[in-house]
């Protein structure tokens, strides 16, 4: 979704009314209830919410200039990689096997087999169209995010096909806008 | 209120902005290179093995094109017999012709068998991992390997079947050129 992402992009950039910041506020506390004690500093209730609006439903939630959540239409939030690369444990992790990092990071969605293949791991718990941090083979840190398609079950089950949408990846557009001024 | 979690501190390439584990898929390696060996050689303790032998004058000249002091880096004289340049101004390594073995464990109980350098032999890889697949009856495929040089991974642990196995399939293999990793140490399977 980000792979020619730019700040071109961005149709409309609007502080937020206080009414809709609480309630991104709250979507987002109960997304990722590991954020909690730290989303006062994250989200500070005295620095405005921005929301940039972008093609294709997209939203973007800065702070300071800084995008730190996304979301398509009003489904869930995800936060950035650079943000989720700071609090690695508030999401549910799926690792690729090592030879599907270059399809990923190429802008692939996530096959089936690239999980469930002796370098892949399932969160067995995640079910379809939920938000996960995709790790990787012998890799510390995450890759890429993902919205799974179906659940961890029917990815293991199945094993065929796209398991995972892959919603943003290392050097992606939205990767390689630290900032949007 | 649960405990307040530190942030992560991730260190990011300088040159490429990935984490710098992910530098090796990234566009373009070589340019990664001398920054790693400066920031991150743990990452990468092959590449400070190459830098120190014979790819030592092109790290130079990368440190230097990319305005990086090379110090620290000093390299010891390259042997230049070993030295052969390849069109394109690549530097190849004359290598030893040898076969490597290793099993690599993955995720507690996983684990895969990695085989390195039949190429020197004249075996085509990808001939090659189809063999071992069907023979071992396991997933087997060619993969870059984290020094972008291309390996077989081979699904499961069939590294004590593994020599009678090349040896008997590529009779230009002798088994005293074939080698296991244990320990990290080079010991021969012959
Ligand atoms: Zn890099």
């Amino acid at each position: 979704m980000f792979k020619k992402f730019s700040s071109e992009e961005v149709s409309a950039q609007n502080q937020v009314k206080a009414s809709v910041q609480r309630k991104i506020r709250q979507s987002i506390a109960e997304e990722y209830p590991g954020l909690e004690p730290v989303l006062d500093e994250l989200l500070p209730k005295k620095s405005a919410l921005v929301v940039a609006k972008c093609q294709n439903h997209l939203n973007l939630v800065l702070v300071n200039d800084v995008p730190l959540f996304f979301n398509i239409r009003d489904g869930p939030y995800m936060p950035t990689l650079r943000l989720l690369h700071q609090y690695p444990n508030i999401m549910k992790k799926f690792q690729v096997d090592r030879g599907a990092i270059k399809f990923v990071l190429a802008g692939a969605n996530i096959m089936c087999p690239g999980l469930t293949s002796p370098g892949g791991a399932l969160d067995e718990e995640v079910e379809a169209e939920t938000p996960v941090a995709i790790m990787a083979e012998g890799k510390q840190h995450a890759l890429a995010i993902g919205f799974t398609k179906m659940s961890a079950k029917d990815i293991k089950s199945i094993n065929k096909g796209i398991g995972v949408d892959n919603m943003h990846y290392l050097n992606d557009g939205l990767w390689k806008m630290e900032r949007l001024n | 209120m649960a405990e307040k979690p530190q942030p992560v501190r991730v260190l990011y390439c300088g040159v490429c902005s990935m984490p710098a584990e992910y530098c090796e898929f990234g566009p373009d390696f070589e340019k990664c290179k001398p920054w790693l060996i400066h920031n991150a050689p743990d990452l990468y303790p092959d590449l400070i093995k190459q830098s120190n032998a014979n790819e030592a004058d092109k790290v130079t000249e990368q440190l230097q094109s990319t305005g990086m002091s090379s110090d620290g880096a000093t390299p010891s004289a390259p042997k230049q017999e070993e030295v052969k340049r390849l069109p394109g101004g690549k530097i190849k390594k004359k290598e030893k012709q040898e076969v490597v073995i290793e099993k690599v464990i993955r995720n507690k109980r996983k684990c895969i068998t990695t085989v390195k350098g039949l190429e020197l032999f004249g075996v085509k890889l990808s001939d090659a991992s189809k063999k071992l697949g069907k023979k071992f009856a396991t997933g087997a495929s060619v993969v870059k390997g984290p020094t972008e040089k291309e390996q077989i991974d081979v699904q499961g642990d069939i590294s004590y079947d593994i020599v009678e196995f090349i040896t008997d399939t590529w009779p230009d293999v002798p088994d005293t050129a074939i080698f296991f990793i244990e320990d990290g140490r080079k010991v021969p399977a012959a």
